[in-house]
């Protein structure tokens, strides 16, 4: 049986900076699975940057200012002491990226240049172009080939294994072989990704962000902390859902309805196109609702409008995004404007991680970083430029965390595996011999479907029953989904059928989170309660699977030095 | 309605065929929403990978009617328009192992690519405390190199790397070892350009297949020079490779021609060009190709020539 001292599950920022740490000094046996080869996780899709104080543009921002800033943009849901310690660490970490070798775009001064982004008080966005991410993923990348980090590549996670509420190990699909192996492990980090292609379509994400660590964390009876928080980013391209940087807005970009007017005016008349993200989201919406977008219906839009930047600025700030917008939207924004909508983009909820400062979870030996969980820095909606950073800061925490965790724990019990592994083995041979069924692309659409319409960016209590009604009922017609592969090597029908049995769960907690909470807060605005609710709702979510069965509890916010105030732009 | 037929390259592991499909023409779509709706609806058992959708996770290259490109920002209208068919074949890229379908194993190349040491070998300016100062002419160096996604496009064109794979170094490995060898931060760059001089540099064939079909115009063709370039200021003038160059830079700097007689004996020696190529060369002068008596004399304008290169050393000091 495979044996290891710490397997990180996601090879993006969070599982390869988990990785290095917890391999420094090379004392313990650490293995990544991956689903994907490395270079192509998700953390490579992160354009406009990392915030960090770094003061390199303005020596009057401080790492106090980017805590206060995260707080209020997370409307107040954040834990304090977790925000203030990403903060006040972030700038040893940009240093640290830089010493891996990051291409950082520079100042005049030879220092890494920062840019203004949506919510931020300070330009304090370290960037590398419009490519932040991906150079980020690269360079640790690198590192861990530098460092030999063994990776299992291809390998899909279909179980955490826990027993009397401990961590056993976990068994895991590789795709090549067919084969389902048991592995050993005294301890894990989760650094699987987010989960919003519980959208389908209407996502920035890449077609395999299913949350497929969270789920099994889930199933395996960790709660999701705060999950009804999702944040749907300004600027996707209207008709593929595809990211625009926040870059866009933060180096000058205009939003215009059809009449021709910058409604951001009515908005944030302050910060305007630099309001955050749910803020700027809402906007658009509203917009559209009220007859000043462009189309009509799903097809609806409005415009950024980036000529007055010039082509000289866009070429050099911008290049990917004028790439993006001519490919497919076949818009040349040195032109013309460009046609956008909120797509799906970032889950601010996720695996309940109790220790800021190890990233572990209820369940010992299991640790947790990146979208995948929450810690939570990000409550209520997510900074632009705060999720690079946080996955390759917890990563290197929950790497540590995890380094300590396999010092002290031993290795799991074999038959408990073997058990599981087996379960498993039985439901890959049902599905392979399985001749007929239900589509599970057509589950999945209606997942997303119902989801878009029902649990999107505007809620209501009626909407959102319906789309419970309709998740509890693709769940039944999951247990009779038809994938149509037979073959054991290779079979990606499977993995997408485990996918969607992840994405099923996931939406469902997602949606429970968002009826109960009867209030409007960051990312998770209701029309039928309009306004933020501190007596009763300045609280976690936390909900919980036991069996089939779906509950929820609240978890006091952690505040230490910012009283909730009325959230201004 | 127009169809495009699709004649996609399956593997199981053990055998190979050719599917087809046939697909009901859209305006405006990708060769990945071709690929996905041909498994989605009608065949879930065709394997190939994608994950990003816009040109950023380098997954989803595939060739098309014996050329690569990156299923996801490859156009469908302007793969048909190039080749003038509907009829498209699709295979997995070349110069790499085939796991299943159109689906490729690259953990074999990243062993290769340890070679050139490919991370930074940070000099003493900077700690991992504090990170570094650098220019932002020095960062331009880097940043068009750094926008490697790692596709296989270049590496499934290379001509050379089709006939040599054990001894040549894929393209976008050749990328890495420049990124770092030009990176101000990295103290060390003859520990990335000695493994690439040792695995063959000189026998790139100019064809230009890498540098033509780079999904992120990376100049590649331009970094295999410099790096060649750079090795030869290491002082290793002591190869084909570097006598070759030489050899075309004195003749026509002398005569403003090529002396092809003498052009493989300044490269390979006298006493190999006599044991090897002897052979060669008279069948050449039987048919006409040579003439071992003509010495070429300078060219009209050779004050010209010498000018060039005059001016072109000014420009590179």
């Amino acid at each position: 049986m495979l044996a290891f001292d710490v397997v990180v599950v996601g090879a993006g920022g969070a599982g390869m900076m988990a990785a290095l740490s917890a391999s420094e000094g090379k004392d313990l046996n650490v293995a990544v699975i991956s689903k994907v080869f490395p270079t192509r996780s998700h953390t490579g899709a992160a354009q406009g940057g990392i915030n960090a104080a770094m003061r390199n543009r303005d020596n009057t921002d401080s790492t106090e200012k980017h805590f206060r800033d995260t707080v209020k943009g997370s409307d107040f849901l954040a834990d304090q002491d977790a925000v203030e310690f990403f903060t006040s660490k972030m700038p040893s970490v940009i240093a640290e990226l830089d010493y891996y070798g990051v291409p950082f775009s520079r100042d005049q001064n030879g220092r890494i240049a920062q840019r203004p982004f949506g919510g931020a008080s300070s330009p304090r966005t370290c960037y590398s172009a419009d490519k932040t991410g991906h150079v980020i993923l690269h360079a640790l990348y690198e590192q861990c080939l530098k460092n030999n980090v063994q990776f299992l590549n291809e390998w899909f996670l279909l179980s955490t294994v826990v027993e009397d509420g401990k961590l056993e190990g976990l068994v895991a699909m590789d795709i090549r072989s067919g084969k389902i192996h048991p592995i050993q492990t005294k301890s894990v980090v989760i650094a699987s990704g987010g989960f919003g292609r519980i959208y389908w379509s209407r996502t920035t994400n890449a077609i395999n962000m299913t949350g497929d660590g969270t789920a099994a964390c889930f199933e395996a009876g960790i709660p999701l902390k705060d999950p009804e928080f999702v944040q749907f980013h300004p600027t996707g391209l209207a008709n593929t859902g595809i990211l625009l940087s926040e870059a866009c807005r933060g180096e000058g970009g205009y939003l215009v309805n059809k009449d021709g007017e910058r409604f951001m005016k009515r908005y944030a008349p302050e910060k305007m196109e630099l309001g955050p993200r749910d803020l700027v989201s809402r906007s658009i919406e509203t917009e559209i609702r009220e007859g000043r977008g462009f189309g009509e219906g799903m097809t609806s839009y409005v415009l950024m409008d980036l000529r007055h930047l010039g082509e000289q600025k866009i070429m050099e700030r911008l290049p990917q995004v004028r790439e993006l917008a001519m490919e497919f939207e076949g818009v040349d924004i040195i032109k013309e404007p460009v046609p956008i909508r909120p797509s799906c983009h970032y889950m601010m909820g996720g695996i309940h991680v109790t220790d800021h400062e190890t990233c572990s979870t209820p369940i010992d030996g299991i640790h947790a970083a990146g979208e995948c969980c929450s810690v939570s820095i990000h409550g209520a909606n997510r900074l632009g430029g705060n999720s690079v950073a946080d996955v390759v800061f917890y990563g290197k925490y929950a790497g540590l965390g995890a380094k300590a965790s396999a010092k002290r724990r031993q290795l799991g019990n074999a038959q408990r595996l073997a058990g599981e592994t087996a379960k498993w083995e039985q439901e890959f041979q049902r599905i392979r011999e399985k001749q007929s069924g239900i589509s599970m692309f057509d589950i999945r659409n209606r997942l997303a479907e119902t989801m878009w319409y029902n649990v999107g960016i505007f809620r209501t209590e009626q909407d959102m029953k319906k789309a419970y009604d309709t998740i509890n009922q693709l769940i039944n017609e999951y247990e009779d989904a038809y994938a149509g592969d037979p073959a054991e090597k290779y079979n990606m029908a499977f993995i997408n059928y485990v996918e969607l049995g992840n994405m099923l769960k996931l939406a469902k907690a997602i949606t429970l989170g968002a009826i109960h909470r009867k209030e409007s807060r960051g990312s998770h605005s209701r029309a039928d309660y309009p306004a933020r609710d501190d007596a009763n709702f300045l609280r976690h979510t936390l909900v919980y699977k036991d069996g089939e069965n779906y509950r929820h509890e609240y978890l006091p916010v952690t505040i230490t030095k910012y009283q909730p105030e009325e959230r201004k732009y | 309605m127009e169809k495009i037929s699709c004649k996609i390259k399956r593997f199981n592991g053990s055998e190979a065929w050719y599917q087809e499909y046939e697909v009901p023409y859209e305006k405006g779509k990708t060769i990945l929403w071709l690929l996905t709706t041909i498994r989605e609806e009608q065949d879930p058992t065709l394997n190939f990978t994608s994950a990003c959708r816009h040109a950023i996770c380098g997954s989803c290259a595939v060739r098309i009617n014996g050329n690569a490109f990156l299923a996801c920002n490859t156009p469908l209208d302007e793969v048909i328009e190039t080749f003038d068919t509907m009829t498209l074949t699709f295979e997995p890229l070349q110069n790499f192992e085939v796991v299943k379908d159109l689906v490729i194993v690259w953990e074999p190349k990243m062993e290769k690519m340890k070679k050139v040491k490919p991370w930074l070998e940070p000099t003493a300016n900077g700690s991992k405390e504090t990170g570094f100062l650098q220019t932002e002419e020095e960062f331009h160096q880097i940043a068009a190199p750094t926008d490697c996604i790692l596709c296989g496009v270049c590496a499934s064109e290379c001509n050379q790397l089709t006939v040599n794979q054990d001894g040549y170094l894929e393209p976008f490995i050749l990328n890495r070892a420049y990124r770092f060898a030009v990176d101000s931060r990295d103290g060390s760059p003859e520990e990335h350009l000695r493994p690439v001089l040792e695995n063959e540099l000189w026998k790139c064939l100019h064809c230009m297949q890498c540098v033509s079909k780079c999904p992120k115009s990376i100049p590649l063709t331009d970094e295999i020079a410099y790096l060649r370039s750079e090795t030869m200021k290491m002082g290793e003038m002591n190869n084909q490779g570097a006598k070759h160059a030489y050899a075309f830079h004195d003749d026509v700097k002398k005569k403003g021609r090529l002396n092809e007689t003498m052009l493989p004996i300044k490269t390979d020696g006298l006493v190999h060009t006599a044991m090897t190529k002897v052979p060669f060369a008279l069948r050449m002068i039987k048919k006409g190709k040579i003439n071992p008596f003509h010495f070429p004399k300078e060219v009209e304008g050779i004050a010209g020539v010498r000018a060039l290169y005059e001016y072109a050393k000014e420009v590179k000091d």
